[in-house]
């Protein structure tokens, strides 16, 4: 089983950079890209980071449904200076990978959910999600959570709400190998120090943030393996 | 198409099937296990990833491939339960548990006896099917002291031969001798538990969990890297089958694990015994072992579905349900739950084997008065992350943020932001009492991968017993929050009627043929060959976690079947 998994993640990893080769968008997760400098980079603002990938898709998104993915997880967890949110941590990105991948199954559901936000927010607004003011953008997520949004028929908004709020959690904290939580942009967010091997005693009774670096598990070995 | 011949099939190797393996083996039986899953090492566990074993429950069943469906009620629509919490893998559920270990009280095994007595029958809820079981603690004993030191658990004794040890469990029923190993270290919020519970007067203390706080039979000690529920232990320090019993098994010289073997029905004869199983292979193969006796140990949903699978011209009803008692009283455990968070401190829960880190029960079991409650039995109260486990997508998933707090945008973000390493959870996990119309059976209408009718729950634990014990229970746990210091506490939602963690019932143990399906050995009352061993065969369920129980009844059942049924195969009792 090991070396099923071994070679499970080896797939992962080359077919992410693979498919970045071809759209030429940099679609490998992060890991594959970072040095020997990602402790300095892991404590570098967010804000400095973000801008490069704000538009990484194409695994399976088109444009106009990665600009509204974007843009909707960006509002669920919002990003201030000095405060990471979707955008830097690439939850777009995960999402974008997730679907080409391990949920596949949920293509339609996706397919589907984002055109019937385009929709309604034509019908209500006269211009796609992405284009409205933030506090536009805020009522539509309001009706999607509450079930009002009108022209929801599969998936229901309350569904579509429920899914991509899941997804935008998995994006800013999974490990990084997935393709979000950019630079542990989400575990420095709450402060979690990743997978660590071991905590001590003393770190067991501290009364403190703990603030040890995260530790780069999977995309250490990932990297081992490839 | 394969035809094997041995001496005893075991379907399922998880906590009965492991110990079933090694000790009839160990005595010159040839055994086979079947194990629908694959067999892991615990190379496999590193690195720990949060994604793929909490949120995508690598370890449990697939919910598409393996579906299991509920309903509340026999009136409305069954449709797939959305998490599925026990194993699928060698060393079952065992692998990925919370490693939370507890011994039933004495008054878990007589729960009619004990309400009537200090109560009144009238007590007893109408439609319940309360019951004493067929056996006493101190029939258990001997197995769970074995247990306890065979597996390696940590803990502090409470009351050892009835003399009360200070530091461990005044309530728990007297055991012959110590844990074989010390309490784990205590967190941050175990040292805040207790000494809110204290300033109560409540009676904390350190969660028994087979979790090695010392290295034990050439394993090392936890190190308290927190990814415990949920995943597989990467040096072994959880004392899971997959470690301890499977190897032991294998020492044997004569068991064989089969792995991706999905059991698919358990064949009889005309003269009433069974004569082994049939099993589809990973590649798809229809299979058969014929065995002199066959052990039922996967969870409990196969157990039922199995039997009624089963089914013959001689048994049409199913095997082994002469009784008409086969998938009935099923139960499973609530977890009313209270959140709170810290202002003035850190708590780092994640720190720590992850699942009820420390515990009280003075509110379990009888062991406090009932009398002007609407309500009998109790639960076990525990301190834990937001979801039993502690890494940051479990919380946001399960921490509901406090009234006035949306679940998205700026304010949620600094909610999670400043609380996550600031929270706790407290938690109550109730002991429903069964009812014999929460029920599984075959779902008409879905099928899992193999084409065998999925296992159907119908369940609602929201009976007037229940919920007004889940609103006391709510009371008790705000208390205790804002006893440890919690700048605020707020409960979680409850969901709806849907079954919690830890099933059991389906194959109830009992003394009487005409109203159970297993006597205290889990064998068969019509069929001799066939034993039922795991929480299925529970008449009521207690407030504790259900393992350590199924584990010294495995015992027991390896001890029935070693000295007595090999030397006279026939009923035991």
């Amino acid at each position: 089983m090991s070396t099923h998994d071994a070679t499970r993640r080896t797939f992962l990893v080359r077919a992410a950079a693979s498919a970045g080769a071809v759209a030429g968008a940099g679609l490998a997760p992060d890991a594959e890209a970072r040095t020997a400098g990602q402790q300095e980079a892991a404590h570098a603002p967010a804000a400095t980071q973000a801008r490069a990938t704000d538009s990484r898709h194409g695994a399976f998104f088109n444009h106009d449904q990665a600009a509204a993915v974007a843009a909707l997880t960006e509002r669920l967890m919002p990003g201030a200076p000095g405060t990471p949110g979707a955008r830097d941590a690439g939850v777009l990105n995960y999402i974008d990978l997730a679907l080409a991948g391990a949920y596949a199954d949920l293509q339609d559901f996706y397919r589907r959910g984002l055109a019937q936000l385009d929709a309604y927010c034509r019908t209500t607004y006269k211009e796609p999600f992405a284009r409205l003011d933030a506090p536009r953008q805020d009522r539509v997520i309001a009706a999607l959570e509450d079930g009002s949004a009108a022209g929801f028929a599969w998936p229901t908004a309350q569904e579509f709400f429920t899914t991509i709020r899941t997804h935008t959690i998995e994006g800013m904290f999974a490990d990084p190998i997935y393709g979000g939580n950019r630079d542990f942009a989400g575990w420095r967010l709450v402060g979690f120090p990743g997978a660590q091997a071991v905590f001590t005693s003393s770190d067991l009774q501290n009364r403190q943030a703990f603030t040890r670096a995260p530790i780069v598990g999977l995309q250490l070995q990932a990297r081992n393996r490839s | 198409m394969a035809t094997e011949k041995t001496d005893v099939v075991i379907v399922g190797m998880g906590a009965v099937g492991g110990i079933l393996a090694a000790e009839l083996g160990k005595v010159g039986l040839k055994v086979i296990g079947l194990e629908r899953g694959p067999r892991l090492t615990t190379a496999d566990f590193t690195p720990h990833d949060e994604l793929r074993y909490f949120q995508r429950q690598d370890l449990r069943p697939s919910t598409r491939r393996q579906p299991v469906t509920w309903r509340p009620n026999a009136n409305a629509p069954a449709t797939p339960l959305p998490v599925l919490n026990y194993g699928n893998q060698a060393g079952g559920g065992t692998v990925h548990y919370g490693a939370v270990s507890w011994r039933f009280h004495e008054d878990d095994f007589r729960v009619r006896s004990q309400t009537m007595e200090r109560y009144g029958a009238r007590a007893i809820p109408d439609d319940s099917s309360v019951v004493d079981w067929p056996l006493t603690y101190a029939d258990v004993e001997p197995y769970y002291d074995r247990a306890e030191y065979e597996l390696g658990v940590s803990g502090k004794a409470g009351n050892i031969q009835g003399r009360q040890i200070e530091g461990g469990n005044p309530f728990e029923a007297p055991r012959r001798r110590e844990y074989p190993l010390p309490p784990l270290a205590a967190d941050q919020s175990g040292v805040l538990f207790d000494a809110g519970a204290r300033k109560l007067g409540y009676h904390p203390f350190s969660t028994p969990r087979a979790i090695l706080s010392r290295p034990y039979q050439g394993r090392p000690a936890c190190t308290y890297c927190g990814f415990c529920q949920a995943f597989g232990c990467h040096i072994g320090a959880k004392s899971s089958i997959l470690v301890t019993k499977l190897p032991e098994a294998d020492a044997t010289g004569n068991f064989k694990l089969v792995s991706g073997a999905m059991c698919s029905r358990v064949n009889s004869d005309a003269s009433g015994r069974v004569t082994g199983v049939a099993y589809y292979g990973p590649d798809g193969s229809d299979n058969t072992i014929e065995a002199e006796l066959v052990v039922l140990a996967p969870f409990i949903y196969d157990n039922t579905r199995l039997l009624l699978l089963s089914r013959t011209a001689k048994f049409p009803n199913g095997l082994a349900n002469s009784s008409g008692q086969v998938g009935r009283h099923v139960m499973a455990h609530i977890s009313p739950r209270v959140f709170a968070t810290f202002d003035d401190r850190f708590v780092n829960i994640y720190m720590g084997p992850s699942a009820q880190k420390h515990s009280l029960d003075d509110f379990n079991a009888d062991n406090f008065d009932h009398s002007g409650l609407p309500f009998i039995r109790g639960a076990q109260i525990s301190v834990t992350p937001a979801d039993l486990e502690a890494g940051p997508i479990g919380a946001a998933m399960s921490m509901t943020p406090p009234p006035g707090v949306p679940r998205w945008g700026a304010a949620y973000r600094d909610f999670l932001a400043k609380y996550f390493a600031r929270h706790a959870a407290l938690v109550a996990q109730t002991e429903n009492l069964p009812y014999a119309d929460q029920t599984i059976d075959l779902d008409p209408d879905v099928r899992d991968q193999w084409g065998l009718p999925a296992p159907r729950l119908t369940y609602d634990w929201r009976r007037p017993n229940e919920v007004a014990r889940i609103e006391f229970l709510h009371g008790t746990l705000l208390e205790l929050a804002r006893a440890m210091g919690a700048t605020s506490a707020w409960p979680a939602p409850l969901g709806p009627g849907a079954p919690g963690a830890h099933h059991e019932g389906g194959t109830r143990m009992g003394s009487d043929p005409a109203t159970s399906v297993v006597n205290r050995y889990g064998q068969s009352w019509d069929i001799p060959n066939l034993f039922i061993v795991g929480s299925s065969t529970f008449p009521t369920m207690s407030g504790f976690n259900p393992t350590l129980t199924i584990q010294a009844l495995a015992y027991m059942t390896a001890d029935a079947i070693v000295n007595r049924y090999r030397k006279n195969p026939g009923p035991l009792v």
